[in-house]
């Protein structure tokens, strides 16, 4: 199980932001954008094939040419303001039957990852994720953040554009962070690392379409490149953002005209993240998401 | 307490060199398990090791097949006579590596085994009473040679299609390379419509070809048996239906079915065949 650094950056306390693919997608894409922009260079991998099952196969003349897993990837920038470690990974170690990574190998990648950071000088680490609320997808999508120790309580509520989970109507601060955009902030409380997640809002009713949705991974950028100092060009990631918000109303019009009016209903009268009653209730919630999951059943059979 | 070993070994064996066959026993028509039981018994390979399931395979309950539990298993067998390790394996559910590694340290290390051969089926849209070309693939060019030395097309170039994954043998060969063992793997056409019941014949051609790599003298003649009867019974059930009897007739002449003449195939040989096991 191993490490490999293609170099050894002399860095002075920088910061890992890591990401890995989930719904919408939106840590892995702000991940990526961040590191695009600053023009991060390559750092090293995690040895894959203890954590994953290969992806392809290549033979050639009869002879195995190349076996292809999931990269697991380093990259890193240094600056005068703020040294950058990166980290994606294109999948999380899931056993079967699970959508989300859990159990040792999620526990032995969480710590490789943060073996790493640590190695250079890291004490703080940020990772990125959806939050799955019941917004409309011409909405701004806020960031939900939540720290790994109290005392970041207040750096968080200095945010732009982000909510603690005590913010949220009916949540009490309570809540679940999936798989290892979540494992890691505890394994760094571990180890005496300071972590926050930032999960960009996803409307409910596009949770289980393999979609990216990256107004909220630009939402999350926008948090990350104030926090950090970053000034950088965001115009991709607002141009990919149109443009699936585009794709998502041509999909909308596809639904039964019942579920667009309980959608569009959220267009009009957007839900208070406050604990007055919202203009949408549980039973609305619930029934759209049922009946959305209904429509698609019925799609699926239908193709 | 120290931390329990993944492995059990039942007799310390002794021997300088051997060769390493792994058979899977979730393969279509049965052929890993047909495979490694007939060799295990031809040969008198007696049983010496095992891997604990515990950490590769959920242990939630277990499966019920024919009526009797099933409980997932990675026995090794050894014939002195011929040199040969036959590893008779559930596939692992999960962390495949770390198993597929285990497998070979226990062979490595027991028996040191100097060459691996993993063999599995690979659907055919053709008769099951058409001529089998088996495929094989190796992890080296001087496996690569050695095989050209046998009955096997090699002249592949495949990548694996989007949405797809490699298949178990195919991530064994690469440990295998890994470790730096030579290794191949062999994929036997099985025809679609036997790929839930039995193929005598794919059987037959994956232990021809052990047959003679490793001049194990086998008598194939009881699965020549095998292959007749099965023939039989598949005629029996043509002369039945004039329908399938046509549909096996375009197959022996290398002209396709439609998807619902497929289907149509597969659901009476199947039946067929279940009813008169």
């Amino acid at each position: 199980m191993g490490i490999r650094l293609y170099q050894q950056p002399s860095l002075h306390s920088p910061v890992l932001i890591a990401g890995w693919p989930g719904i919408g997608n939106i840590g892995l894409i702000a991940v990526d954008a961040l590191r695009t922009m600053v023009e991060a260079e390559d750092l090293g991998e995690i040895e894959p094939w203890e954590f994953f099952y290969p992806r392809k196969l290549i033979i050639r003349d009869g002879q195995l040419d190349d076996l292809e897993f999931p990269a697991n990837r380093f990259y890193y920038k240094k600056s005068e303001k703020q040294d950058l470690i990166f980290f994606t990974g294109e999948e999380q170690p899931v056993d079967e039957g699970s959508a989300y990574a859990q159990g040792t190998k999620a526990y032995q990648l969480a710590n490789l990852v943060l073996d790493v950071a640590v190695k250079f000088g890291c004490r703080k680490v940020y990772t990125s994720g959806a939050a799955v609320a019941l917004i409309h997808h011409t909405a701004r999508s806020k960031v939900w953040a939540v720290p790994n120790a109290a005392h970041l309580i207040e750096e968080v509520r200095s945010y732009q554009n982000t909510v603690l989970m005590s913010d949220i109507e009916g949540r009490s601060g309570q809540g679940h962070i999936s798989g290892l955009n979540g494992l890691l902030l505890g394994v760094a409380r571990k180890r005496g690392l300071d972590a926050i997640c930032l999960m960009g809002e996803v409307p409910a009713y596009l949770q289980a379409f393999p979609i990216p949705y990256p107004k909220a991974s630009r939402s999350v950028l926008e948090v990350l490149t104030e926090v950090l100092g970053i000034t950088g060009d965001l115009e991709g990631i607002v141009s990919l953002a149109g443009h699936t918000e585009e794709e998502i109303d041509r999909l909308c019009e596809s639904f039964p005209q019942e579920i667009k009016e309980q959608i569009d209903r959220l267009a009009r009268e957007p839900l208070e993240r406050t604990s007055e009653p919202g203009p949408i209730t549980d039973e609305d919630k619930q029934r759209i998401l049922e009946e959305i999951d209904r429509f698609f059943k019925r799609e699926t059979k239908e193709d | 307490m120290g931390e329990k070993q993944p492995f059990r070994i039942y007799k310390r064996l002794r021997i300088a060199s051997s060769s390493l066959v792994v058979g899977w026993n979730d393969d279509a028509s049965g052929l890993g398990t047909r495979v490694t039981d007939y060799l295990v018994k031809k040969l008198g390979a007696k049983d010496f090791a095992e891997i604990e399931p515990d950490g590769f395979f959920p242990m939630a309950g277990v499966s019920v097949s024919h009526d009797v539990v099933q409980f997932p298993e990675c026995r090794f067998f050894y014939s002195r006579k011929h040199n040969l390790v036959i590893c008779k394996s559930t596939p692992p559910r999960t962390d495949w590596f770390r198993f597929m590694d285990l497998v070979l340290e226990v062979a490595e290390r027991y028996c040191h085994i100097r060459e691996v051969y993993t063999f599995g089926a690979m659907v055919s849209l053709g008769a099951h009473t058409a001529p089998r070309t088996m495929l094989g693939v190796a992890s080296s060019p001087e496996m690569r040679r050695e095989l050209g030395a046998y009955d096997l097309a090699m002249d592949i170039d495949f990548e694996t299609p989007p949405g797809q994954r490699p298949t178990l043998n195919s991530f064994f060969l690469w440990v295998a390379r890994r470790r730096g063992i030579a290794a191949a793997s062999l994929w036997v056409p099985i025809p679609f419509y036997l790929l839930t019941t039995e193929d005598p014949r794919a059987w037959k051609r994956v232990l021809e070809f052990l047959d003679r790599r490793f001049v194990l003298g086998l008598d194939l003649s009881d699965v020549d048996r095998e292959v007749e009867v099965q023939d039989m019974r598949i005629s029996q059930m043509a002369s039945r239906s004039p329908l399938l009897s046509h549909y096996i007739q375009r197959l022996e002449s290398n002209l396709q079915l439609t998807q619902e003449e497929n289907e149509k195939l597969v659901k009476e040989i199947e039946e067929f065949l279940r009813k008169n096991e």
